[in-house]
């Protein structure tokens, strides 16, 4: 449990005057006003009412000069009938999220074992370990993209100076390979973030039960599966929890290195409604707001699943 | 004297300053402010030339201000499609005739039958531009399709063809096997960020085996394309790929980067492309242009046996401009058209980018660093039969447009197809029975 | 607290390590060389050292592209939204935590379903509603998408944390006399400061590398942010690797120095008053 910083004036013990507490923390409506005011109207002016009018755009054929007509579930049944590349961007996306999620997040959780262990030089090394986090999508995109180069791209060189030649891929022109390939510069740029949280979840462990544990490179292993894990479980469901939201919605890096191809292998949900939306020749907001929708209750679906399986009731902290 | 009141009296006048100031109007009642949004950034060439043409306008005009923000395509066309419906374009935007179809049916563009001097363009130029009628767009630059060619390597391998010379079908799968033989890529080829220049063999070899009535039809969906002549071409061009004909990273090259990997590094022995090529090409050396003494040869795409029409060359509009339908400048946005289009214009546009533009001009009088190209690029278009229009210039279906650019310019010619599945997609998605 | 391993033992750690950090430090050394080289230079041979710096670059780079610009533009819209969330999140958190009233359990579960809206959800219809409340191309305008976008993951992880300090500090301060804003201002606060640093830091470093809306919703180039301001640079020079490799240069530079300056803060921030 954290301790309160310095600064503020605890106010002293006071015996309960018998009233249940429970009573005192019944909000005036000036206090709701004033706290949750805010927020709900942003939410209602820029979530919800976006979120019901796509919902409404997806009944809708957006014609020429915004004149507009209704086709009911028309679009719907397009989508899930008769549009291959729907379900190729939901396989991708899928497969993007399921593997790539517990990579970040338990690779995240390695790194800060390491730093933790007392390597040397660890805080230039957690310095630079983050630095990827920051970056721009833009960035990180077009240096892996020099990176998976054919013919003066480090990783072919790397494999033909080890020898392993034969190996040389276009990584991202080949269907095969392009999605792991942006998975792995995916991975680059966000594993640091998940360092820093759970180091800063490591140092707030009591040390006593650490001491106990006495980490050496034989049974490491085990006592960090058996001990460490289980005390850091509300911050890697946390993690878990926003990686696998952040992976559903890729989109920019993916946009950047491959636009969706070669023969829609790195297409996602994300980029194909874009391209409906915005590089298709029609103008037509309709039929990618039907995409949209159907994506979003894929996801509640997936979510509800989830956290049926979980059942997690605890609070989540850091 | 009181210092604090001095500094109060001394701040006072000078915010009394800045607003008077500001209110007097700077500009001038006649002032007009034209926006222009153009693609091709990166070729100098061309934006020396449009920045040229605006500065000489605005010489002309005082009062008149042309502001041109530059994009690279399809940054432009995102831009579009945002801007438009918000109300939010520009005056004048660049477009190609690919694009007249969509924008026309959604009413962003102004016609220019009476507003712009049509005396000063080809007649079959504006009629790529023409749709239900009117004109739409003023076309500026008329893109041959060639095959450009390392001479020196073409040479070592045995072949030594005249200006705009042609292969036969069998000589040009022959050349490329040579090539792959001796280590060299036969031919540079990118479709990274452009949805055409995978099929620029596949269209050339189609035309010449239909010829140019067929042709047509087959990209507006009235030829099916399991036609024998269609398939035909199809396993030809499969030959090809399997030869080796394409570099590995064939799909994730840009353009720009295939005009570098044809002449610089790693080179190859062919480009196919369209003449717009002058424009990157002639960069200076050291900013990503051809080396100064780089062999270049032009030929013609190989013939076909049994073919219609051998002599036939896709000639097309390459850029272009249009004007807002919401624009409150249709004049000035009319002017500027039009000095871009004056003969004299035409000889700016040719002198930096060597390439005919549609703006009628005398070609033959050029002299300058290229010179001696361009004279080559008129010769070796002296005995073809231009066809005018690109593919996606000629579909206007939407699916249609996104199957060409993933099967016949990208997974085709990039292996990843047989000849049945690629004739079984494109009919999917073009052929109307 | 320290715990020694044997050298031995470490040895195939240390390889790890050295292995990671060339993946993760490589890639910025590289692209600093390239960016003091010329596109020749660079094709000639790709991975050696510039010969002669060619700082000129940067200076064409700075002036021709813009990006003073696209910084004050990004650095506007982020901060402004930055400090908007944190401080509309905060109190939406602290509420959600503290109070018990009948709607409470729809309100949170409705704020907390924003977490697993697909902005492709919003972006057509926000695209639509900028439109119509002349917000369309302003910096405000995106200042306030963003907001709405970080709000959900920002009241998650706050009240997630608000709901953890222990109930008998309220209690007591209430019967103390605090006003519900002094309660907030004086104990939620000062306690939630790790919490509030991550979410600020997260949000932080999500919006100013902020994509997709920036991309759609504004169009003129004044007030583009600076990955538009990028991706736009990209497209003017594409044949010119040395020039993209200075245009990544200038991206990258400013945000490694200011972390470089503010990482001990950060994780001093992060880990607040714990046991180190």
């Amino acid at each position: 449990m954290p301790q309160p910083a310095m600064g503020i004036r605890l106010p002293p013990a006071v015996v309960s005057w018998g009233r249940s507490s429970v009573d005192v923390w019944q909000p005036s409506p000036l206090t709701l006003t004033l706290f949750l005011g805010p927020a709900v109207l942003i939410f209602v002016g820029f979530t919800a009412y976006p979120v019901l009018r796509t919902f409404y755009n997806s009944l809708y054929l957006v014609g020429p000069k915004g004149a507009a007509t209704f086709v009911g579930l028309h679009n719907f049944s397009q989508v899930l009938r008769a549009d291959p590349v729907f379900w190729t961007a939901v396989r991708n996306t899928a497969i993007f999220t399921l593997v790539g999620t517990p990579l970040d997040v338990f690779g995240g959780l390695l790194l800060a074992l390491c730093l933790f262990a007392g390597v040397p030089f660890a805080r230039s090394l957690r310095v630079i370990w983050f630095l990827p986090v920051l970056m721009s999508y833009v960035v990180v995109g077009i240096i892996w993209v020099w990176i998976y180069d054919y013919d003066w791209g480090a990783l072919n060189l790397l494999l033909h100076a080890v020898g392993l030649g034969r190996l040389e891929h276009s990584w991202l022109g080949d269907p095969a390979t392009a999605l792991w390939a942006v998975m792995a510069a995916h991975l680059w740029k966000w594993l640091g973030f998940n360092m820093i949280v759970f180091l800063a979840a490591l140092h707030a462990l009591p040390g006593d039960v650490l001491g106990a544990a006495e980490l050496d490179n034989c049974g490491w292993i085990a006592k960090a599966i058996y001990i460490i894990i289980p005390m850091l479980r509300p911050t890697l469901v946390n993690l878990l929890v926003l990686s696998f939201i952040g992976k559903m919605m890729i989109f920019d890096l993916v946009w950047i290195m491959t636009q969706g191809g070669p023969l829609w292998s790195t297409e996602t949900v994300s980029t194909y409604v874009y391209k409906r939306a915005f590089d298709w020749n029609t103008f037509d907001l309709g039929y990618p707001s039907a995409i949209a929708v159907l994506w979003f209750i894929i996801i509640i679906a997936f979510v509800l699943v989830v956290s049926w399986l979980l059942r997690q009731r605890d609070r989540l902290e850091f | 004297m009181n210092w604090a009141v001095a500094i109060k009296g001394a701040c006072l006048a000078a915010m009394l300053a800045l607003v008077g100031g500001s209110l007097i109007p700077s500009a001038r009642a006649e002032d007009v402010t034209l926006t222009v949004w153009s693609h091709e950034a990166d070729e100098p060439a061309k934006v020396a030339f449009r920045d040229q043409v605006a500065s000489d306008l605005e010489k002309q005009h005082p009062g008149l201000h042309i502001k041109i923000t530059w994009f690279e395509k399809n940054g432009l066309y995102t831009a579009l499609r945002t801007a438009l419906p918000a109300g939010r374009g520009p005056d004048v935007f660049y477009l190609e005739p690919d694009q007249l179809h969509q924008y026309v049916t959604a009413g962003y563009l102004l016609p220019l039958d009476d507003l712009v001097n049509w005396n000063q363009i080809y007649p079959w130029a504006r009629a790529v531009w023409q749709e239900n009628g009117k004109s739409w767009g003023i076309p500026q630059e008329v893109n041959d399709n060639v095959i450009y060619y390392n001479k020196d390597w073409a040479k070592k391998l045995g072949v030594v063809l005249p200006v705009g010379g042609q292969l036969s079908q069998s000589a040009f799968v022959d050349l490329v096997k040579k090539a792959r033989a001796a280590g060299m890529v036969p031919i540079a080829q990118g479709v990274g960020d452009r949805p055409y220049p995978g099929a620029y063999i596949i269209g050339e070899a189609l035309l010449h085996k239909l010829g140019k009535e067929d042709y047509a039809k087959l990209w507006t969906g009235k030829l099916s394309f399991s036609d024998p002549r269609v398939v035909e071409v199809l396993t030809w061009v499969k030959q090809l790929v399997d030869a080796g004909a394409y570099p590995k990273d064939f799909m994730t090259i840009k353009l720009g980067e295939s005009f570098y990997y044809f002449y610089s590094k790693p080179g190859a022995l062919m480009l196919p492309m369209g003449s717009f090529y002058s424009g990157r090409a002639f960069a200076p050396p050291d900013k990503g242009g051809q080396p100064a003494d780089f062999p270049l040869g032009i030929m013609q795409y190989p013939a076909m046996d049994g073919g219609a029409c051998n002599n036939c060359q896709t000639a097309g509009i390459g850029s272009s401009f249009v004007i807002n339908a919401a624009t409150k400048h249709p004049k000035e946005a009319a002017e500027f058209l039009d000095a871009m289009s004056t003969p004299a214009s035409g000889a700016i546009w040719i002198g930096k980018v060597y390439e005919p533009g549609a703006m009628k001009t005398d070609i033959t009088q050029f002299g300058g660093p290229h010179g001696a190209y361009l004279s080559e690029l008129m010769e070796s278009q002296k005995n073809v039969d231009p066809f005018i229009g690109m593919p996606l210039d000629l579909m206007t279906d939407g699916g249609c447009k996104d199957a060409f650019g993933q099967v016949l310019n990208s997974a085709f010619p990039g292996g990843l197809l047989s000849v049945d599945k690629a004739v079984q997609m494109m009919n999917a998605a073009c052929y109307q029975h | 607290m320290r715990l020694w391993l044997s050298y031995v033992r470490r040895t195939p750690l240390l390889l790890f390590l050295l292995g990671y950090t060339i993946l993760t430090g490589g890639p910025f050394l590289w692209v600093a060389s390239m960016s003091l080289r010329t596109t020749s230079e660079i094709f000639a041979n790709p991975y050696g050292l510039p010969r002669h710096p060619h700082w000129a670059n940067f200076v064409d780079a700075w002036i021709g592209s813009n990006y003073s610009t696209y910084f004050w533009n990004s650095s506007l819209a982020v901060v402004s939204a930055v400090a908007g969330v944190t401080v509309v999140g905060a109190m939406a958190a602290h509420c959600l935590a503290r109070y018990r009233f009948r709607s409470r359990r729809m309100i949170r579960f409705v704020i907390l379903s924003g977490l697993v809206l697909p902005p492709q959800m919003l972006i057509l219809s926000l695209f639509q509603i900028l439109l119509d409340y002349q917000l369309y191309d302003t910096l405000p305008g995106l200042s306030l998408v963003y907001i709405a976008t970080q709000l959900a993951m920002t009241v998650y992880l706050l009240e997630g944390f608000f709901s953890q300090i222990p109930q008998d500090l309220f209690d007591a301060a209430r019967m103390d006399g605090y006003s519900d804003f002094e309660i907030f201002w004086r104990i939620t606060l000062p306690i939630g400061v790790p919490a509030i640093f991550t979410t600020v830091i997260l949000n932080f470093v999500i919006l100013w590398n902020e994509f997709l809306y920036a991309v759609v919703l504004m169009t003129s180039d004044d007030k583009r942010t600076l990955p538009l301001g990028i991706m736009h640079f990209m497209g003017d020079h594409q044949l010119d690797v040395a020039m993209l490799a200075t245009g990544l240069m200038i991206a990258i530079i400013p945000v490694a120095l200011i972390y470089a300056c503010f990482s001990e803060t950060m994780i001093r921030g992060m880990t607040a008053g714990a046991i180190r």
